[in-house]
């Protein structure tokens, strides 16, 4: 199968007061068509700059110093392939809601106070698609309804909703235009345990039955294994690991994944002792040389200090960049 | 190390602060060179309104006075009433804003009830009206005059700040760690508001400056000395505006428009430097 | 024998925006052994009134009713001499490992403030010393710590720094107000297991404050579920987590995502739990999960549940078991 999105060697630095900062460094990934590609790690791995990149929404100092991101686009029956990064900027708006939409980390504090909820959809729907504003009125209710939301809630203003609610209509404004491909960053971070379970799974309902794919970002391992089929774990600026969920969860190969997945507290099977990681996470400033993880990792050898490590596909589908499994 | 970006706006001021602070302290030294070892204000040692030549930069007055000369020694006195005042307003607003924003309940109460009776009374005419009264007026009792109605501004958004610090985390610490309410005041939240209290300052001097202003252009300054006020008083007197004679009433008002543009830019270039919300 | 700790129909309430009166706590009360060192998981969500718990208890702030007592002595009416002990000997650990850092001073200070203060060291040496052994019983290498602005740390070494900070004083309980849910999921599992080397090394215990009932499982023993500034369900973790009374309990387990690809649970339960969200308005004279409850009767709008000892350890605040009193 065709990927929809293929990010190549995609690289996003930035200056501060202690250097260049390599906060995505080398990220190839790609996107397919209908699925759900989980994007895993912690705070500081890159993981939310590399999804800016995606849509060009690099915030300065920042700035993508390398890299492509192919979009692979059907528009009225002709296959186009274009390079997002080559695209000027107005086109590029285009792209974003209409083909690629985008839900920051707490967008849904981003709604207008003074407006309706109706009026807010409409901007976004008239700013980025030929439609009238009669012809975005009329999707409305169909739209909320689609996100297990109320059609009165058009009437609504964003004080009146719960935090639950306010990110369900960040998301049906993130599918108002039928995109190929929805990225949300930490979608339910900020909200408590029923509400997200909810609206998360009303994320990934509406994303099957509009057919687009889903890149979600989370920190949240528990997330990844409900709810993607792909996952691909970040740590230092890169890409570690990836491959089907099941395949990462049940066989991590990655000495870090092995890590995360040891660490999660779960209420599941019988306690055991968590590990935890040892040491400290690195700077982007200075990420150590050779296989980044080095210095936190239990098997490291010489190489390991030398070199950075080729991503290797270790059976088919999974990818791990990892002395332990060759690739020197 | 602080990673601080200075804000060019800051850059700017500071210079134009640094050159004001300069002319003020090295004014005896320049009065010297422009005009010899004598008192600017003295009559009669030039002849009357002369054009600005290099002898005079800016000319002389009625009295045959060196109009540059005059312009620095005003500078000097309006910045130290200025400075009197905004120093006594902010001492006073640093222990009514902390008392106030620290402990809260009655005291605020009391304290704001103060401080907000104050504000709404109108200050020019009750200025006007104890200036005229004050029998030796001089540079002291001119600043405490102006303090009384400036002391509040500073007390308010002292207090606010003072308010929205003590809800921090590290004071909590800090209570945890058995400190006393001197030492919470005095260690965790006064080093914290050292740069706003900066600001807060320099507003109270350009302040009391514009006050000061305000009177003196009507006539009621000190006497036996000059300021930037009284000098555009005294030009008005003259009829500088109806004979044209722009080097008298100019230098004084380009002075005030240089401190106040000083200070602003560098209360601009602070809040950018310091305020996380306004920092990019 | 008197308790560590108890609270006696602790209660807070709060003046808000219009005259509207608001019970963050509500005739909260339990206790905690003096002899045993014990770890209690306060469960709950945004608003439970976890918080509000947590700094009556560390005299931040004052209940407006009930009473705190430190081995049977009330809180509010200590003299000096006490006060300093009681600071001492309850120390605690927040969740924003950021404002708890006073951004004019470097990262020493909040340990030596307290060795200062509570005079645990002889000379400045001896200050020194302690210093470098607390941050190394937390895993901190203090080169990497020691004369930095907090700026300079991230956020899971901060919290560490406020770890070995409790490591330095030694205190007879912390209390833990969601320390975890601001760092990293690999430091979580650190941070967990210090808390429990405290406990069964040093006999520190601990009231953990937090929303996420699994790590209140991975700490174990005492359990106690807040709602809306109630208790509604207090028991031993493994048996509430096994059998669960409170209808809220039931929600909260079933809304744990379990990290495990083969066991998804979003599209059995979404239809379920999709309309339990908290839309609910705060009427005191009733059950306050009442909007919430899928089992809920006329008599839960009109009354205030009564608390139901199941067993000697269990209690649930519910009509559903009325007839179990």
């Amino acid at each position: 199968m065709e990927e929809i999105l293929k990010i190549e060697k995609l690289k996003i630095y930035y200056k501060n007061i202690s250097g260049l900062a390599k906060a995505v460094d080398g990220v190839s990934l790609n996107i397919y068509p209908n699925e759900i590609l989980g994007i895993a790690g912690e705070s500081g791995s890159g993981k939310t700059t590399m999804v800016n990149g995606l849509v060009r929404l690099v915030k300065p100092p920042a700035y993508i110093a390398d890299g492509n991101i192919i979009l692979n686009y059907n528009k009225n029956g002709n296959l186009l392939k274009i390079d997002l990064l080559k695209v000027p900027e107005d086109e590029m708006r285009n792209f974003r809601w209409s083909v690629i939409s985008y839900i920051p980390q707490g967008s849904m504090n981003s709604l207008n106070p003074v407006l309706k909820i109706r009026d807010q959809i409409i901007d976004v729907v008239v700013e980025h698609s030929g439609k009238s504003r009669e012809e975005a009125e009329s999707i409305i209710p169909s739209l909320l309804r689609s996100v297990n939301l109320e059609p009165s809630v058009a009437d609504m203003y964003p004080h009146e909703l719960s935090g639950g609610m306010k990110q369900r209509v960040i998301i049906a404004m993130a599918l108002a235009l039928d995109p190929k491909v929805v990225i949300a960053d930490e979608p339910t971070t900020a909200l408590d345990v029923v509400s997200q379970l909810s609206v998360l799974s009303t994320l990934y309902q509406v994303c099957r039955r509009v057919n687009a794919s889903l890149v979600l970002v989370t920190h949240d391992m528990a997330v990844h294994a409900q709810l993607t089929d792909r996952v691909a774990i970040m740590y230092a600026g890169k890409v570690v690991e990836v491959g089907k969920t099941n395949e990462v969860f049940k066989k991590p190969l990655h000495p870090y994944t092995k890590a995360l997945l040891l660490s999660i507290p779960t209420i599941e099977g019988k306690r055991r002792r968590l590990e935890g990681i040892s040491g400290l996470a690195p700077s982007p400033t200075n990420w150590p040389k050779g296989c980044r993880f080095n210095p936190r990792c239990p098997y490291s050898k010489d190489i390991c200090t030398e070199r950075e490590p080729e991503e290797i596909e270790y059976e088919p589908g999974h990818y791990v960049s990892c002395f332990l499994y060759g690739g020197e | 190390m602080r990673q601080t970006q200075f804000d060019p706006k800051l850059i700017i001021g500071g210079i134009i602060i640094s050159l004001l602070i300069f002319l003020v302290l090295f004014q005896p030294l320049l009065n010297r060179a422009i005009i010899g070892d004598v008192n600017p204000l003295t009559v009669g040692i030039f002849p009357i309104y002369e054009l600005p030549s290099l002898r005079h930069p800016l000319g002389t007055d009625r009295f045959g006075r060196d109009v540059l000369a005059v312009t620095l020694l005003s500078l000097r006195y309006s910045l130290i009433v200025g400075a009197i005042a905004g120093a006594i307003s902010t001492i006073i607003g640093i222990i009514v804003g902390f008392s106030a924003g620290y402990k809260g309940g009655l005291i605020d109460t009391l304290l704001r009830g103060l401080t907000d009776t104050i504000l709404v009374i109108p200050s020019l005419p009750i200025l006007m009206i104890l200036s005229a009264y004050v029998k030796a007026l001089n540079i002291i009792t001119m600043a405490f005059i102006l303090t009384i109605f400036s002391w509040p501004f500073s007390a308010r958004v002292i207090r606010s700040q003072v308010m929205s610090i003590k809800n921090a985390s590290y004071i909590d610490l800090a209570k945890l760690n058995y400190m006393s309410d001197f030492e919470i005041i005095s260690l965790e939240i006064l080093p914290n508001l050292l740069p706003f209290l900066g600001v807060s300052f320099a507003g109270s001097v350009v302040g009391a400056m514009l006050a000061a202003t305000g009177l003196e252009v009507l006539g009621l300054g000190p006497s036996g000395i000059t300021t930037l006020g009284m000098m555009i008083n005294f030009a008005i007197g003259q009829g500088a505006l109806s004979m044209g004679k722009w080097n008298l009433i100019f230098p004084p008002i380009f002075m005030l428009i240089l401190v106040f543009l000083g200070v602003q830019l560098v209360n601009m270039g602070l809040e950018s430097t310091y305020n996380p919300r306004l920092r990019r | 024998m008197s308790a560590l700790l108890e609270l006696n129909n602790v209660t807070k309430v709060f003046s808000g925006a219009r005259g509207r009166r608001i019970r963050a706590v509500d005739k909260v009360s339990f206790s905690m052994s003096e002899e045993k060192p014990q770890i209690i998981s306060l469960v709950g969500e945004s608003g439970s009134g976890k918080t509000t718990i947590a700094r009556m208890i560390l005299g931040l702030i004052s209940p407006s009713e009930g009473d705190i007592y430190f081995s049977g002595k009330s809180i509010y009416s200590m003299d000096k001499g006490e006060l300093k002990k009681y600071r001492k000997d309850v120390q605690a650990v927040f969740q924003d490992p950021y404002g708890i850092y006073n951004p004019f001073y470097r990262v020493d200070r909040v340990l030596e403030i307290p060795i200062r203060k509570f005079n645990l060291a002889k000379s400045k040496d001896d200050a020194q010393k302690l210093i470098h052994e607390a941050l190394e019983a937390v895993g901190l290498r203090p080169k990497d710590v020691m004369g930095k602005y907090p700026h300079q740390l991230s956020g899971g070494e901060r919290q560490r720094v406020m770890l070995s900070r409790l490591y330095l004083l030694k205190p007879k309980l912390i209390i833990a107000d969601e320390p975890i849910s601001m760092i990293d999921v690999a430091l979580r599992a650190l941070f967990l297991n210090i808390l429990l080397d405290f406990k069964d090394k040093y006999g520190i215990s601990c009231i953990f404050i937090t929303h996420d009932l699994s790590s209140a499982y991975y700490l174990g023993e005492d359990l106690i579920i807040l709602y809306k500034g109630r208790i509604v369900e207090k028991g031993k973790t493994n048996e509430i987590l096994e059998n669960p009374y409170h209808p809220y309990t039931k929600l909260l387990i079933k809304a744990l995502l379990p990290p495990d690809p083969d066991k998804k649970i979003l599209s059995s339960i979404e239809s379920d739990i999709r309309l339990r969200e908290d839309v609910s308005t705060y009427k005191e004279d009733s059950c306050l999960f009442v909007d919430r409850c899928p089992s809920s009767m006329s008599i839960c709008r009109e009354e205030i549940p009564p608390v139901i000892k199941i067993n000697e350890n269990h209690e649930v605040r519910c009509f559903l078991y009325y007839d179990k009193r």
